[in-house]
């Protein structure tokens, strides 16, 4: 299991940096890869990002396949003009709700604001034996 | 954040010129709402493309209506009703149970308690239950017995109560089925209730109660309210008019079985016939929305809200896999408190389509002062018989009706993982998420967390809307994505209609061949049987069929006959059987259709190979972005080379688009000689070796669980472009990809995708048959002729 990096690490700090000109380059695509356009907002030449990090790639694929109860979501309140971050709730029947007041004007940059925020709240040891739970027992398809 | 309080749906998809199609709005706060017509050319509203473009057509309808909410009452349940013969004093009710959910979360969004069979209304008379804490529980009048254990989600159980009215005796039966070694021991319970029983006044209902009384409408066709819906099996219920003794129940069983040689009577024992009120077997009427009463009074159950049936029963052993060959092993039904088959609401105008209104897309657009908007859209189909445009478009309401208010962002959290980014949810994924009452999409699990295999189109569909982008794509798709199609026809110039999969599944050949050509919409992946039959009859008879999108021709669909009489193509059923892409998985032994005994799953599985309909088959998808197409050698083959008249031998094909910023993306399909591709057919452009990590080869391609399968690594991660003709002068051509679409519009339609798709537009649409291809083409050619090792040195 690959450990979430620690804040102030320069691992962490290396994946936040290539992940976010990830972000800028894909501005303008309709669609979004952490990988780094040639061309701003064209998709005829894309590589960098997780090809040349595969940290950066095990680190979003472990925060992607987290169970829905709080995950993060993007909520784009006004088509192509702006977005906010919200949560599951887990429960079917109860829609996601915000987390906070930040209003984004761009749909790319609020994946890097998400990213942050599982950095900040994945701990490092996340899914490893420690953290064994009765949960463990239970198994759920990926899309249920 | 504004909540969608103006929804709404028509009674049709597709509508003929001359016949009426009505509107059902739900406008829940503002007081009036305005209606128009518009025809719908571009969804898309990003700026990267054209824009969003409707056209104001003038109509009869045009005005301020009054605004009312309008509500859905989902869940599935039975009923009957009331009658002398259910008026009882002394009862046992038993039946088998198989519950998915009878603990819920406090926040759940019918957390309460379940019912699953009785006729207890308001205090009155009796019923079996599953309490808040999920134990069995029996209800006499206003006096309560529960079990002292609490149900096993999804097992079967035996449950059964016996209440003598004389003495006031009750005793409750709550039999697992299995039991594990560290189990309690199930005891009966019995009790001393009053004597007596106040009858309900109510129909008799299974998997919900009878609350409050309601005008007997189309909302409420029982006359009451139905509160308490259960999720979960069940099978063979039996209702007597005595306290059973356990033996007796035991022998009650079997039910009312008149297969003895003598035929007396309706019951197991010629005792127990006497006492027998009502014996269910939901084995029979399977395709119907019957739940048939095998005792003496036939108080058939009518099943509202369609119900998943063709469930295996209790006794089902493992051997026998199609219902139609063991009705007695699929004597359960699978009841959901979110199925929907029919929203029932009131309509709020109804437009007799004037003759001569041209078939395109179109849509009531619904607008109040205060800023509320919705589309609901519909196509204007030309009748048979009338003079055709030389093309029509085959627009997938079949796939829009899979798709249709999915919640897999807010359901499957681990779609994230497929789709390589986080997902953006819009206002209708918001009010979905809440309203689970508008019913989910075959690509969701029910709140019960079993799968979802019906789907309505009389209701509405919000993720069928223009300005819609799905968080799949992070762009259009389905139908805002099929716009991009439509746009690009109408600013070429061409003459066209349309028309849906209603129409041809229900017309055949005689819709298809009107048109010298045929053009899909982006994502054909879901179909019926006679419609798949209807392309080959028309591609053999010399028709031209354009597929312009990706994954088509994927999964096995039915409507379900017992909503024909409200119009062509209601309700549509799948089922998830052991292969394909899916987001959940069919039980074992429930792998044919209730609505006509098919075998479900994926045509490929049942014989049909999807390579086989148009040249080309799914292979892939990834969802981050897309990428372009190169021409090879092929293109330059005579056959074919018209079709790149104005393309240079190098140019990127379609780095651009409005859909993953590619033509060639999201699904791709591949030219596979060994399934189905014809063995003459031409492979003229491929995006091979340029798709991202996040496109994966489908499982259905490799059996053993294997690394190497992304766009990076594995050669069949690729979209083929692909042509091959077919008798008497016909063709096919292959874009094999979902994103295709989404390059058609870009800079205006002025690209190398659009010239391309034109070129072979404008060959395909000419009368009579296409020339012949040059004679030395014609050539014995095998399967495997293609060597997969011929670069290898």
């Amino acid at each position: 299991m690959i450990p979430i990096p620690r804040p102030g690490t320069p691992e962490r700090q290396r994946l936040i940096d290539t992940h976010w000109r990830c972000i800028q380059s894909m501005k303008g695509v309709a669609g979004c890869a952490i990988l780094e356009c040639a061309t701003p907002g064209d998709t005829t030449d894309v590589g960098g990002g997780i090809y040349d990090d595969p940290l950066l790639r095990q680190v979003l694929f472990r925060m992607r396949a987290q169970p829905p109860a709080g995950k993060l979501v993007v909520i784009c309140t006004k088509p192509d003009r702006e977005w906010r971050i919200g949560r599951l709730s887990g429960i079917r029947g109860v829609p996601p709700s915000f987390v906070d007041e930040r209003v984004f004007e761009d749909e790319q940059e609020v994946q890097h604001a998400i990213f942050l925020m599982r950095l900040d709240e994945l701990p490092e040891s996340d899914g490893m034996p420690e953290h064994f739970h009765e949960g463990w027992k239970r198994g759920a398809y990926n899309w249920t | 954040m504004p909540a969608m309080r103006l929804t709404g749906y028509a009674d049709k998809f597709s509508v003929h010129p001359g016949e009426p199609i009505s509107f059902f709005v739900n406008c829940d706060g503002p007081r009036t709402y305005r209606a128009e017509i518009v025809e719908l050319v571009n969804g898309d509203t990003n700026p990267r493309g054209p824009g969003f473009i409707e056209r104001h057509v003038p109509s009869d309808i045009e005005g301020e209506y009054p605004g009312r909410p309008q509500v859905i009452h989902s869940g599935s349940y039975g009923w009957v009703a009331d009658c002398p013969q259910l008026d009882l004093q002394s009862f046992t009710l038993q039946c088998w149970i198989w519950p998915t959910a009878p603990k819920t979360h406090e926040r759940y969004w019918k957390h309460g308690p379940q019912a699953i069979i009785g006729q207890w209304s308001r205090g009155r008379g009796y019923g079996l239950f599953i309490d808040v804490d999920g134990h069995l529980e029996l209800r006499v009048d206003d006096q309560v017995v529960t079990a002292p254990m609490p149900l096993r989600d999804r097992a079967w159980h035996f449950v059964a109560a016996s209440f003598d009215a004389a003495t006031g005796r009750a005793v409750l039966h709550h039999e697992p089925q299995v039991v594990y070694a560290l189990d309690p021991v199930a005891e009966p319970v019995e009790a001393q209730l009053r004597p007596g029983l106040t009858h309900a006044a109510a129909p008799f209902v299974i998997a919900g109660y009878p609350a409050e009384a309601m005008p007997g409408d189309r909302q409420h066709p029982s006359g009451f309210r139905i509160a308490g819906n259960y999720n979960g099996k069940i099978d063979g219920p039996r209702l007597c008019n005595r306290a059973l003794s356990r033996l007796e129940i035991e022998m009650m069983k079997a039910g009312a079985d008149r297969g003895l040689t003598e035929r007396t009577h309706a019951g197991p024992t010629n005792a127990l016939a006497r006492c027998l009120v009502a014996s269910w077997d939901f084995g029979q009427g399977i395709d119907t929305l019957i739940g048939h009463d095998r005792g003496p009074y036939r108080l058939d159950l009518t099943l509202v809200n369609c119900p998943t049936r063709a469930m295996t029963g209790h006794n089902w052993r493992g051997e026998n896999f199609d219902w139609k060959h063991a009705k007695d092993e699929y004597g359960a039904i699978h009841f959901h408190d979110d199925d929907v088959d029919d929203a029932r609401w009131e309509v709020d105008f109804t437009w007799t389509v004037p003759e001569g209104t041209r078939s395109r897309a179109y849509a009531v657009k619904l607008t109040t002062a205060e800023g509320d908007e919705d589309y609901l859209p519909f196509w204007v189909v030309a009748k048979l018989g009338t003079t055709s445009a030389k093309i029509g478009v085959m627009i997938p309401t079949i796939s829009y009706l899979a798709y249709a208010n999915e919640h897999m962002a807010t359901n499957g959290a681990g779609a994230e993982l497929i789709m390589y980014r986080v997902p953006i949810m819009q206002d209708q994924n918001m009010f979905l998420a809440e309203h689970r009452e508008y019913g989910s999409s075959q690509y969701d699990v029910h709140t019960d967390g079993s799968g979802v295999s019906f789907s309505s189109r009389l209701r509405p569909i919000l993720n069928m809307r223009p300005k819609y982008d799905t968080f799949v794509a992070q762009a259009p798709w389905q139908y805002n994505a099929d716009l991009h199609l439509i746009y690009w026809l109408d600013r070429m110039g061409y003459e066209y209609e349309v028309f849906t999969d209603e129409d041809v599944t229900y017309e055949g050949l005689a819709r298809l061949q009107r048109y010298n050509v045929v053009l899909t919409g982006s994502h054909p992946e879901h179909n019926s049987g006679p419609q798949i039959d209807a392309l080959h009859d028309y591609t053999q008879a010399g028709g031209r069929l354009m597929y312009l999108g990706g994954d088509g021709w994927y999964w096995v669909q039915t409507y379900h006959p017992a909503y024909d009489h409200l119009g062509r193509g209601v309700i549509t059923e799948l089922r998830r059987c052991e292969s394909g892409i899916r987001p959940w998985f069919a039980d074992p032994g429930e792998y044919y259709h209730q609505s006509t005994g098919e075998l479900g799953g994926m045509w490929r599985f049942r014989g049909r190979m999807l390579h086989a309909v148009a040249g080309a088959g799914m292979a892939a998808q990834g969802f981050d972005v897309g990428t372009y197409y190169t021409r090879t050698p092929d293109s330059t083959n005579p056959r074919i080379a018209w079709a790149f008249e104005g393309i240079g031998p190098d140019e990127k094909l379609g780095n651009f688009g409005l859909c993953g910023g590619g033509a060639a993306g999201l699904e791709v399909d591949i030219v596979d000689t060994m399934l189905g591709s014809p063995p003459h057919t031409l492979t003229v452009a491929t995006s091979a070796g340029r798709h991202t990590e996040a496109y994966l080869l489908v499982g259905e391609y490799y059996g053993t669980s294997q690394p190497g399968i992304d766009g990076t690594q594995h050669p069949r991660v690729r979209s083929d472009l692909a042509y091959h003709e077919t008798p008497n002068g016909g063709a096919c051509f292959a874009f094999s990809s979902i994103a295709y679409c989404g390059a058609l519009p870009w800079n205006n339609g002025d690209n190398n995708i659009s010239k391309l798709t034109k070129n072979v537009l404008d060959r395909f649409m000419q009368d009579g048959p296409l020339p012949p291809p040059p004679p030395e083409s014609i050539k014995p050619r095998g399967r495997a002729d293609y060597d997969p090792n011929a670069m290898i040195p």
